[in-house]
């Protein structure tokens, strides 16, 4: 039995992603590990008072996204795990795949104005995470 | 458009320099605009364009602005004299210490009492007992980020309010635009309220010597009646996604909101509620003791929890934002530039040209140049470069001495900002924290709620200046 991590926001944009990984994580049998990456740095953007645990916040932020991608998982009878990591993506990516004995990434395919990368982007990073971990990364719910 | 306008502004800025330069070799300079003036005007408007175009980061860029300010006019000043801007112990006059003081004890409470999960509990009892009606919790919640940036301030409010208004927005099934757009604008007119809402608030208050009860009896009332349009704009904008939320909530997503939603400090809870409370009397009693400044109450404030709290220092200060302190220092400086180089009197004896003698003029202008200015560029160094030419307007419009030009400026550049993403520091936080969960705010999609706010407020205001002053 395998093991796929799925890196996630949430968010309407991320639906897609979460069903076909889900679908997927049934239909070979796998485990299935969502991860949500809390990333402050887009408060390095204004000079504005930062006096509150942003940090805390979105991962308290991220646990509940993650229960709603779960609670996909579990309309179709899958029982996914949820991590939640602060730091960069990437690097948070390499760390939890290792942590977990991942088998296979996941990633969402650029969907729309709420996507986190533009296609060709994703593609670029999808091949350099999977030469850094080693673990095949897999761009699903993609609109191609 | 936008991106244009700034790149015209960095290219006036890069020319401005290239000016000054060619204008030092060329000829010995006998009286009228020395190379230090076009000199501090160049590098004001790089640091401008540097923080609206985000080239760099806001503190780095008004940093660096300020070392330029004295590079050039000691290392430049000691070669040609007419490079002088202004030394290191003039530039130290124009920054305003009771600005930094009150800034730096507010962020000092705020940190600590932002800590407690208050505001937290708040936000969910408020979804609790909305009981389902969707507008009159989105109502709720914009009203509540409307009062906690007028008394935190602005930019804390929506690091509050908006995480948890994320989590309720997608429990109830509406898009969380909806929740969020309306908070934001609500913190940019609530910060108007009071000195210590938001930086241009701070900032012309603290310069007027102000204490907390003579700028609230000026901008309380306007502020307040600001809500009413916008409260009947975003009713307007969001009706449809309102009537469609859910009746019946997945109780996974309840137990989840519930847990990110409760009191995490009691202890701390009920010492910085009393802190804050007696904060609060010193703000409407400082008159009785000899007008005590905001500053030195907001300090006390942070220093009697500070002593009662016993907090780690280390941890403490590490959690005051340096980088604003050292942004506003900056720009204070850099703007002294302007002023000691005669730049502000030049730009104040335009503006006094196109208003004449009219006092209605002026207020128009005074209103409406810093509002469609803080839509495009960013509104705290456009606010203290603006001070002086108030100042200068103040001092020559007959009828003037009310102080009318001042709050046209805060209305201005407050109400402005909610035009545009980039009009104030509370949008561009709020967007980073939509973007973490997966909705992406562009800036046209804000501009449909922000512009129609910011035009039927600034309208409103305007016409509150003319008709009560």
């Amino acid at each position: 039995m395998g093991m796929i991590l799925c890196a996630t926001r949430g968010g309407e944009a991320s639906y897609p992603t979460q069903d076909a990984v889900i679908s997927l994580a049934k239909e070979r049998g796998d485990e299935l590990t969502f991860l949500y990456v809390a990333d402050v740095s887009f408060l390095n953007q204004t000079a504005a008072p930062m006096v509150v645990d942003v940090a805390s916040r979105l991962e308290k932020l991220g646990q509940f996204q993650l229960v709603m991608a779960q609670e996909r998982a579990a309309a179709q009878d899958i029982i996914a795990q949820a991590i939640v990591h602060t730091g960069q993506l990437r690097a948070e990516l390499v760390v939890v795949a290792k942590e977990i004995d991942a088998t296979l990434i996941v990633m969402g395919g650029s969907l729309g104005p709420d996507a986190a990368f533009e296609n060709s982007a994703l593609q670029v990073f999808a091949a350099d995470l999977q030469t850094e971990t080693g673990v095949e990364v897999r761009i699903l719910g993609s609109s191609d | 458009m936008k991106r244009n306008i700034l790149y015209g502004l960095a290219t006036v800025g890069i020319v401005g320099l290239v000016g000054g330069i060619w204008w030092l070799l060329a000829q010995p300079t006998d009286g009228g605009y020395e190379p230090a003036f076009f000199i501090s005007t160049g590098i004001f408007l790089l640091v401008f364009a540097a923080i609206s175009l985000r080239w760099m980061h806001e503190t780095a860029a008004a940093l660096l602005g300020a070392a330029a300010v004295w590079l050039v006019h000691y290392i430049g000043g000691t070669y040609f004299p007419a490079l002088h801007i202004i030394d290191f112990e003039e530039s130290m006059a124009f920054v305003d210490w009771n600005v930094i003081w009150l800034i730096m004890g507010m962020m000092i409470f705020m940190a600590m009492f932002s800590e407690t999960g208050a505001i937290n509990w708040i936000s969910f009892r408020t979804f609790r007992m909305a009981k389902g009606n969707a507008w009159l919790l989105v109502m709720s919640l914009v009203i509540l980020t409307a009062v906690l940036s007028a008394f935190l301030n602005d930019v804390t409010a929506i690091l509050l309010v908006v995480p948890l208004s994320i989590e309720i927005a997608q429990t109830v099934g509406i898009h969380p635009f909806a929740f969020v757009i309306p908070e934001v604008l609500a913190s940019n007119i609530g910060g108007a309220a009071t000195i210590i809402g938001d930086p241009p608030s701070t900032i012309v208050g603290s310069h007027l010597g102000l204490s907390f009860v003579d700028y609230l009896v000026h901008m309380a009332p306007i502020a307040i009646l600001c809500m009413i349009p916008f409260l009947i704009i975003i009713s307007l904008l969001y009706r449809r996604d309102l009537a469609g939320a859910k009746e019946q909530f997945s109780p996974a997503l309840m137990a989840r909101l519930e847990a990110d939603a409760h009191i995490t400090d009691f202890p701390l809870l009920r010492k910085s509620g009393l802190v804050g409370l007696l904060m609060i009397i010193l703000f409407f009693t400082g008159d009785y003791f000899g007008g005590i400044p905001p500053s030195v109450i907001a300090l006390s404030g942070a220093a009697i929890l500070v002593a009662w709290v016993r907090p780690d220092m280390h941890r403490m200060l590490h959690e005051v934002d340096w980088t604003t302190l050292i942004f506003f220092i900056s720009i204070f400086i850099i703007v002294g530039g302007l002023e000691a180089t005669g730049v502000i009197a030049w730009m104040a004896g335009i503006i006094g040209d196109l208003a004449g003698d009219s006092l209605k003029m002026a207020t128009i202008l005074m209103v409406w140049i810093p509002g469609i200015a803080s839509s495009i560029v960013a509104n705290i160094p456009f606010t203290v470069a603006s001070l002086p030419i108030a100042d200068f307007l103040t001092a020559t419009i007959p009828g003037a001495e009310n102080g009318v030009l001042y709050w046209a400026l805060i209305l201005g550049a407050d109400l402005g900002g909610n035009a545009t993403i980039l009009g104030s520091a509370p949008n561009i936080v709020a967007v980073g924290l939509l973007s973490q969960a997966g909705y992406r705010l562009g800036f046209g999609r804000f501009m449909r709620d922000g512009v129609p706010v910011a035009i039927a407020t600034l309208l409103l205001a305007t016409v509150w200046l003319l008709v009560w002053y």
